[in-house]
Parts: structure tokens; C-alpha cells; sequence
């Protein structure tokens, strides 16, 4: 009702002011379709996923409760990708990297001061907005396929010292993470326990999305969306287009650190596979068959990634064929993903009225 | 001087023959995104291909001469057919970059996937072709090596000359300057667009066949060497042919000589700091594009 009141008035306005208010307002009753359209979407996953848990529970089942739970924080790396390149058109190809620091000081912290989680999960923030900033500042002076190159660098410099760093374990990464007690108000969840951890986790992801929507819809947002489309004009409305990308690139670096430092209780040990490429190679793949440019599109893609690689792994040990295939695809037919093919089925203007 | 003699110049001199090595590998890259703005991600697979082919040439009784003419020959068609069906489908998007890098990155995991399924994960490494070892001015030199520094050095100097001296290369550099203005003159610049790019894959699997008996084949073989000569195509500047061939020198004899001194593991980090230095003091790299010059 609302709706179709403030497009009446859409079309008032265009007739009586022809040219661009009547414009300006179609676009906006647009967006504001496709974002229901996408927010159904998510409230559809959340509830599934919700009602799997529940089955899962009941059933008993550990495994696959926890391969959800790692899918759910393999989607918040997904989401931290996104951000840059769904939201301010930047590509990382090291996005990992601060997974990686993430979840090595959240391991650091358990192990070595105290087995407390939101001791741990503070770290992984101070050590992702630390980073962040510092690789922000790197690569936020350039753009377009330099970004892409110099992110990667990034990552693979951190990994290889790392990786020959024998204080933080080297190659074999830090084991024997004790298993902590997570408070959640009222009691205490152990994280070794599968549906008590992912309840933690699935709770942590929607809050995620609630506050990256409210994000994407301020001001700020639309200098991201501004950064996307034309950096170079950004600058001409009065906006410097380097602290702009920088923002988005500490916002992003923290997610992804945070869903890192998630990533020891979870299973109990880091090693430097989680920030090498391979790791944000899988974080784009989600990001691309999901859908850029959306909030649900990387979680939605991490369950199905972290899901099939697990399926297919069954029939053979070759899935990465199968994944890049698919990939590939995604990418030749359907560049907007699965919530841009729900975005274009329910949210844009039916024929006729548009 | 006996240090000289016995560490330094030897270890200046492995530098080189696998500086050789990574400059073909860096042109190959360098050239398809001078041309045809592609970051392939792929070119490490296409290296992987070049070795895995000569390896099995070899084991079908060729002699490693015929081998290494060979092998650029059939990656020809490889990369031609690669260039036509896939990658030219990026190329009427807006974001350019991006879907060839991603569709590159696609191809890589598959042909990787491809490569484990028909050889299996272990290394195999074809014998050395040339053995023993020569001597000059006291410095010992393993006849191999002396073997890929000329070998290599002869086909940089080819492409250098038929990209800079050939009505060919002036056709490809016309088309990395401004294809509609190439197109109006009479370049076929689609057909100029494949072929480059058919030659890139040619040289990565030309550089995995070099390389093969030193550091023998397996499924992932290109992928630290990717990183490396995607390091020399930046530190040179994306599409230049002489900053690719400057910047291999430079980073592979940094590479060889500070594991002098300090452990060789650290010598990937070395190299990759002066990447992100080199990105943010000077992003263009130390020479312009290929076309420009």
C-alpha cells in the first residue's frame, strides 16, 4: 500500500516536474522493491537454515551442524569480499589474509592470556582494524587491477612470514586451543557443543546482516555505491575518493577478522592455509555465485560452497573442477549470481507500470 | 675473491638461469595484458601444461630439442582456443578486469583439478638433457643452466625483436595503442587478439618445459611461480616487454643473493615487499605499457 502510494506520487511528481524527480523517484521505488525482494531472500535463509538446525539437533547429527556453522563464518570472509567488490568495486584477491590474522589472535589470546571469548573476539577486531588500517593505506592510493594485485601481495607477503615464523607454530599452525565458554547473557554455551556453537554463530551472522543493510542504506553506503560506479567524479561532489576505500577497507578487514577469530573455537586450531590465496579465491567464488552487490548473496553462496565442495568430495576427490566449472559459469551467465536472479524475477517493475 | 669464485658468482649465475626462465614466463603475462588488458590467472596452469606435454613427449622418444620445439606449437592452439571461446567473452563487459580475471581463475582451478586426475599428485622430473658441467674463469657452471641462460636469452631477443621490428609487432602494438584506430587502418584486431594471446601461452609452456628437469613437474608447479613473475610483470610495469626483462634480472639476482645471507625462506617475503613498495611509490611500474614506448 505504502509502496504503491509513494509511486503514485512518483508519477505525480514526474508529471508535474517532467524530466528527473520523476526519474529519481522511480530508481528509488526500484531500489526499495529489490531490497525487500533481497531481504525476503535472507529472511527465507535464515529460517531454513533455522529449521535445518533443528532437524540436525534432533537427529542427533554433529557433522553437518558443525560444517554449517564453518559455512557461516566462511560467509562473513565472503561478506568482508563483498563488501569491497559488490558495494565500492574493489576487488581483493587477499582478502584471507585478515581471516587469517583473526583467527590467530583469537587462537594467541585462548591459548596464551585467557580461554575467554569475547577476550578472543576483541583481539580479532583490534588486530583486523590494526591491519586493516595499515593495508588500507597501501592499497587504498591505487585502483582497478592494481588493488587486485597489490591485496594479493599483501596476503602472500603476511602468509609466507608467517609460514617461517616458528614462534606461531610455522607451517603446522597453532593446535591445542582449549575450548572455551561463551557467555550469552543468561548462560553459557560450551563451543564444543555443535548446536549450542552454532546458534552463537548463526545469531553473530544475522546481526552481521541487520547492521550491513542499515550501513548500506546511510549516506555512507551510497559513497560506496558513488566509489563503485565513477571514482573519478567522486571528488567533483566534494567527497576525496581515499578515505572513502579506506573506511570500507578497515570495515571490511574486520569483518573478516572477526569471523576469523570465530574460526579456532570452532575447530580448535589455525594454521597459515586459512589467509593463503586459495582462501580468498574460495571467499570470491562464494561472493560471485551468490551474488555481488548483496548482503545474503556471500552467505548464501559460503552454504552452498562449504556444502558442495563436502557432497561432491564424497563422489571424488577432484571437486575443484566441479566448483570452477560452476564458477565459470556464474560468471559468463549469470554475472549478478542467485539473489541477483531473485532481485531481477521479484524486484524490478512489472511491465507495463515501469 | 674465493668467496667470489665459489659462492657468490655460482649463486649469481643459478640466479640468472632462473631469471631466464621467469622472464619468459613474465612476457607471456605481460604482453596478454599489455594487449588485451587480461590478468591471466591461468598462466601458471598453461606452464604446468608446457612441462606435463614435454614430459610426456619426452617419454614418446623425442629428443629434448624436438621437445622444446614442440611444445610452443601445441600450446598454440591451446591458448588460441582459450582466447576465442572464453576469454573474448569478457570483453564486450564494462568491468573488464574483473570478469577476465575471474574466468581465468575458473579455468586455473579446473586445469589444475585436470592436470591431479591424469598424473597423479606426486612430482615426476624428466632427466637433465645436458650434462656434466663447464668451467669459466674457475667458475663451475652445470651445463644445463649455461644451456638455458643462451637459450632463453636468444628467444627474449626474439620477441623483443618481433614485437619492436616486425610489421607483426607494430600490429600488435597499434592494437594495444587504440584498436579502433587499428581497426580502421586494416589491423585484423581480433584475429592480432588471439594470436597475442596463443603466443603468451606459448611462452608460459615453453618457460615450464625450460625449467622442468631443474625443478621438476607436478600439478601445482605454476602457482608460486605465478606469483613470482606476476611480481616482475608489476615491478616493470603491466605491458612493458623491457621492465619485465629488467625487473627478472633484478628480482631473481635479489632473490639469489640475499639467501647468501640471510635464510632462503625469506627470500619470497623480500620479493613481495618490493612488489607492494613498488605499487606504492610507483604503480605504473619502472616502464609504461607495451604500445606506448
Amino acid at each position: 500500500m505504502l509502496e504503491a502510494a509513494a509511486e503514485k506520487k512518483g508519477q505525480e511528481l514526474s508529471g508535474s516536474v517532467p524530466g528527473r524527480g520523476g526519474a529519481a523517484e522511480r530508481v528509488y521505488a526500484q531500489e526499495r522493491r529489490a531490497s525487500r525482494s533481497l531481504h525476503g531472500l535472507a529472511l527465507l535463509f535464515f529460517c531454513a537454515l533455522a529449521v535445518f538446525a533443528a532437524i540436525a539437533r534432533a537427529a542427533g547429527d554433529s557433522f553437518f551442524l558443525r560444517l554449517a556453522t564453518e559455512a557461516l563464518i566462511f560467509g562473513g570472509l565472503a561478506i568482508s569480499t563483498d563488501i569491497l567488490l559488490g558495494f565500492a568495486g574493489l576487488l581483493s584477491l587477499g582478502q584471507a589474509l585478515y581471516f587469517g590474522l583473526g583467527a590467530y589472535a583469537s587462537a594467541l589470546v585462548m591459548k596464551d592470556v585467557q580461554p575467554s571469548f569475547w577476550l578472543a573476539l576483541g583481539a580479532s577486531a583490534g588486530a583486523g582494524l590494526l591491519a586493516g588500517l595499515l593495508g588500507g593505506l597501501i592499497a587504498s592510493r591505487v585502483r582497478g587491477v592494481y588493488f587486485a594485485l597489490i591485496t594479493f601481495g599483501l596476503a602472500q607477503v603476511v602468509a609466507k612470514v608467517i609460514y617461517n615464523t616458528r614462534e606461531l607454530g610455522a607451517s603446522d599452525g597453532i593446535i591445542g586451543i582449549p575450548i572455551i565458554q561463551v557467555p550469552v547473557g543468561f548462560a553459557t554455551v560450551e563451543a564444543n557443543s555443535p548446536a549450542g556453537f552454532f546458534l552463537v554463530v548463526f545469531v553473530a551472522a544475522m546481526l552481521l546482516y541487520a547492521v550491513l543493510s542499515f550501513l548500506a542504506g546511510t549516506p555512507f553506503g551510497r559513497l560506496l555505491a558513488a566509489l563503485r560506479i565513477n571514482q573519478s567524479r567522486l571528488p567533483f561532489l566534494g567527497w576525496p575518493a581515499g578515505p572513502i576505500k579506506l573506511a570500507a577497507f578497515v570495515i571490511a578487514a574486520a569483518i573478516a577478522s572477526v569471523a576469523g577469530g570465530l574460526y579456532p573455537m570452532l575447530r580448535g586450531f589455525v594454521s597459515p592455509e586459512l589467509m593463503y590465496f586459495e582462501m580468498s579465491t574460495n571467499a570470491i567464488i562464494a561472493v560471485v555465485i551468490g551474488g555481488t552487490g548483496t548482503l545474503i548473496g556471500p552467505l548464501l553462496g559460503a552454504m552452498l560452497l562449504v556444502f558442495g565442495k563436502s557432497v561432491i568430495g564424497t563422489f571424488t576427490e577432484y571437486h575443484q573442477i566441479v566448483i570452477g566449472a560452476l564458477f565459470m559459469a556464474a560468471v559468463l551467465f549469470f554475472p549478478r549470481g542467485l539473489a541477483g536472479v531473485v532481485k531481477a524475477q521479484f524486484g524490478s517493475p512489472k511491465k507495463g507500470t515501469g | 675473491m674465493e668467496y667470489i669464485q665459489f659462492v657468490l658468482a655460482p649463486q649469481m649465475l643459478n640466479g640468472l638461469s632462473f631469471g631466464v626462465s621467469v622472464i619468459l614466463m613474465a612476457l607471456g603475462l605481460t604482453i596478454i595484458f599489455g594487449l588485451l588488458d587480461v590478468i591471466n590467472m591461468a598462466h601458471g596452469e598453461f606452464y604446468a601444461i608446457g612441462a606435463y606435454t614435454g614430459f610426456v613427449l619426452l617419454g614418446a622418444g623425442f629428443s629434448f630439442w624436438a621437445v622444446i620445439a614442440l611444445v610452443p606449437i601445441l600450446m598454440l592452439p591451446l591458448g588460441y582456443a582459450v582466447q576465442r571461446f572464453l576469454v573474448r567473452r569478457a570483453f564486450n563487459s564494462g568491468d573488464r578486469h574483473t570478469l577476465s580475471l575471474l574466468l581465468t581463475l575458473g579455468l586455473s582451478m579446473i586445469v589444475a583439478d585436470l592436470l591431479r586426475m591424469g598424473f597423479g599428485p606426486n612430482t615426476v622430473r624428466p632427466e637433465t638433457p645436458v650434462k656434466g658441467g663447464l668451467e669459466l674463469l674457475g667458475i663451475f657452471l652445470p651445463a644445463y643452466r649455461a644451456t638455458l641462460i643462451a637459450l632463453g636469452s636468444a628467444i627474449i631477443a626474439a620477441v623483443y625483436l618481433l614485437v619492436y621490428r616486425t610489421s607483426l609487432g607494430a600490429m600488435i602494438r597499434a592494437a594495444a595503442y587504440d584498436r579502433n584506430m587499428a581497426a580502421s587502418l586494416g589491423v585484423p584486431v581480433e584475429r592480432v587478439y588471439s594470436a597475442t594471446f596463443a603466443f603468451g601461452v606459448a611462452l608460459a609452456g615453453l618457460s615450464g618445459v625450460l625449467l622442468s628437469p631443474v625443478f621438476s613437474v607436478f600439478p601445482t608447479m605454476g602457482h608460486d611461480f605465478l606469483v613470482l613473475a606476476f611480481t616482475v610483470v608489476i615491478v616493470g610495469g603491466l605491458g612493458s616487454i623491457k621492465g619485465a626483462v629488467l625487473a627478472g634480472l633484478l628480482l631473481t639476482q635479489i632473490q639469489a643473493v640475499s639467501s647468501l645471507f640471510i635464510s632462503p625462506v625469506w627470500s619470497d617475503p623480500i620479493v613481495f615487499g618490493i612488489m607492494v613498495l613498488v605499487l606504492m611509490l610507483r604503480p605504473q611500474g619502472l616502464f609504461g605499457k607495451i604500445g606506448y614506448a
